[in-house]
């Protein structure tokens, strides 16, 4: 059988139609990553044993007449920072590469009630800290529309995976960028809910004020199905809402999509934003405007000051949240004299420079003497970034940027650099400061490297530009 | 804001308890250099009088009851851990 070209609905339709069993799919699917991801290195581990397990469960339960619900059968790919039990859960770092994950992530619980398949963990940049996928102990990525570019990042594994269709759909996280940055480097759709509408228990904490867990999909159509799904509170997270999306999600209709008003924000329009990128932001607008959809440029003044907010934050609950990585509990150990000594050796050999670079500048910025003038100043910042977005969407609905400044760059052009590297992520920092959601989805009729526009909504209104997203692709149907 | 200097370096891997290779340091300190050097542009930034966004969320805590709970298997917590003895978390001595 042919896996090209598969979606959640076309997979749906086939095992209800009995055209193909879960089990006949799942394997075809590993076949072909054993032939595809030799070049691409999507994967650090397959779970093909336990994904077979799964499928047979499926295809009892169609035998049985229960389901398949819609996810039923559909194999995944999932970010090697959230646990699956039993499985290597190493968020790509020596620190983790013996340890084994002693319960299910939410989402994954979840994910498994609606029978989905999970074919195996991606890679990624280490603890999720990086925009190629460079920062991986254990592999580079490459991008699968010019394997010399790489992949984005940090989730960069579970976009090629996706892009190479090695995958249906595949879980990431997003804590500047993690999810629409790679997406739009490999075009694929890439969506980070709100703030709160994904349980993020089980999955390795980066940033906790910015991290959200999202879908990558080859269609806006089966990103809104997977959010339906993920969503939801959850007692294991005390940060989730009890959010319920309503029949908007799955079915937008044109009526309601023409009323909603776009905003296009002039500070995004910069220096350093490649021309073609902006020529194809231009080009989606018109398609915009075609569906009926108002137009109007805004401002959101406290953009410049995003990256720099970002990155004090950031590192600041990195530095907290990777304490916990010292040796004792997790994985491996290495032997010393003492307990102080024991902390260091570990950390030493386990955590690559960019860890350690967050680490300290978080460390820093937190220390006595400092904490004013640079953390505490950032929150204020933040507020003045989410005010920005605030303000807006008194007067529009929805709010259209690009997502990268150019598209997928050289490997090995960024990775000493660690600035350059950072700004790679301006068009996504705001928008996790501020805790809305956004979509990247792939620019149509471009014939280079993939271009995505992003899509950035209010609270917990996906409805909003994952509708907007789904009338876009059907210009193109 | 401030400067970095390799005497500030060491004490903040002190405390975040990571060593740093001695041959690594000098590109630590450049990068850390060019990177506060972007934070200048906050100073330019009159942030007086707004309330600092101190989480992700506006969601107000809820505090549940303090309610005593017996786990007397630790599971498979302890099957991960790195040393373990009788169930519990084996770790070198603090005190000597």
């Amino acid at each position: 059988m042919d896996i090209k070209g598969l979606t959640i609905k076309k997979i749906h339709h086939g095992l209800v139609k009995k055209e193909f069993s879960s089990k006949e799919l799942t394997s075809e699917f590993f076949d072909f990553i054993k032939k595809e991801d030799g070049k691409i290195n999507a994967f650090l581990s397959l779970a093909e044993n336990r994904a077979m397990k799964q499928s047979e469960l499926v295809d009892k339960n169609i035998a049985d007449g229960k389901g398949p619900g819609i996810l039923g059968g559909i194999p995944m790919a999932i970010k090697d920072n959230i646990l699956i039990e039993g499985l290597h859960c190493t968020a790509a770092s020596k620190i983790l590469k013996d340890y084994k994950a002693s319960y299910n992530a939410t989402v994954i619980n979840k994910l498994n009630d609606a029978g989905a398949i999970f074919l195996g963990k991606t890679n990624m940049d280490e603890f999720a800290m990086g925009s190629s996928t460079e920062n991986s102990a254990f592999k580079i990525t490459h991008n699968p529309h010019d394997l010399e570019r790489v992949p984005g990042g940090s989730s960069g594994g579970s976009a090629a995976a996706v892009a190479s269709e090695m995958a249906i759909a595949a879980l990431g996280s997003d804590t500047g960028g993690s999810i629409r940055q790679p997406a739009a480097l490999c075009g694929t759709v890439g969506l980070k809910p709100t703030y709160g509408a994904v349980s993020r228990y089980g999955v390795m904490a980066m940033a906790s004020s910015l991290d959200q867990i999202g879908p990558f999909t080859k269609n806006v159509e089966d990103a809104a199905l997977l959010l339906k799904t993920l969503s939801g509170q959850d007692i294991m997270d005390a940060t989730s809402a009890p959010v319920k999306f309503g029949d908007d999600l799955l079915n937008p209709k044109i009526e309601d999509i023409k009323k909603l008003k776009v905003g296009i924000p002039e500070e995004y329009f910069v220096e350093g934003l490649d021309k073609n990128v902006a020529d194809k932001i231009n080009e989606v607008v018109k398609d915009l405007e075609k569906l009926g959809i108002k137009t109007k440029k805004i401002s959101l003044p406290h953009t410049k000051y995003a990256l720099s907010c970002y990155y004090i934050i950031m590192p600041a609950e990195v530095s907290a949240n990777l304490s916990r990585f010292d040796g004792i509990r997790y994985g491996h150990r290495e032997k010393a004299d003492n307990l102080i000594d024991l902390y260091k050796k570990n950390r030493e050999l386990g955590f690559g420079p960019e860890s350690k670079r967050r680490i300290l500048l978080g460390t820093f910025v937190l220390s006595s003497g400092y904490y004013d003038a640079y953390y505490g100043r950032a929150q204020k910042v933040r507020a003045l970034i989410k005010q920005d977005f605030d303000e807006a969407f008194k007067d529009v609905d929805v709010i259209l940027t690009p997502v990268t400044p150019t598209p997928a760059f050289k490997i090995g052009e960024k990775a000493d650099d660690p600035l350059a590297m950072y700004l790679s992520d301006i068009f996504t920092i705001p928008v996790n400061l501020a805790g809305v959601p956004a979509v990247s989805i792939p620019v149509k009729n471009n014939k280079g490297l993939p271009i995505g526009f992003q899509l950035i909504g209010k609270h917990f209104r996906e409805a909003d530009i994952l509708g907007i997203g789904q009338f876009y692709e059907k210009l193109y149907n | 804001m401030a400067e970095i200097n390799d005497k500030i370096l060491k004490h903040l891997a002190e405390l975040a308890r990571i060593e740093i290779d001695p041959k690594n340091e000098a590109k630590f300190l450049l990068d850390f250099k060019s990177i506060l050097g972007h934070f200048e542009e906050l100073s330019n930034l009159d942030t007086s009088g707004v309330t600092p966004m101190t989480g992700g969320t506006s969601l107000k805590n809820v505090a549940r009851e303090d309610e005593f709970n017996e786990i007397k298997d630790q599971g498979k917590g302890v099957e991960a851990f790195p040393e373990a003895k009788d169930g519990y978390l084996k770790v070198p001595p603090v005190f000597e």
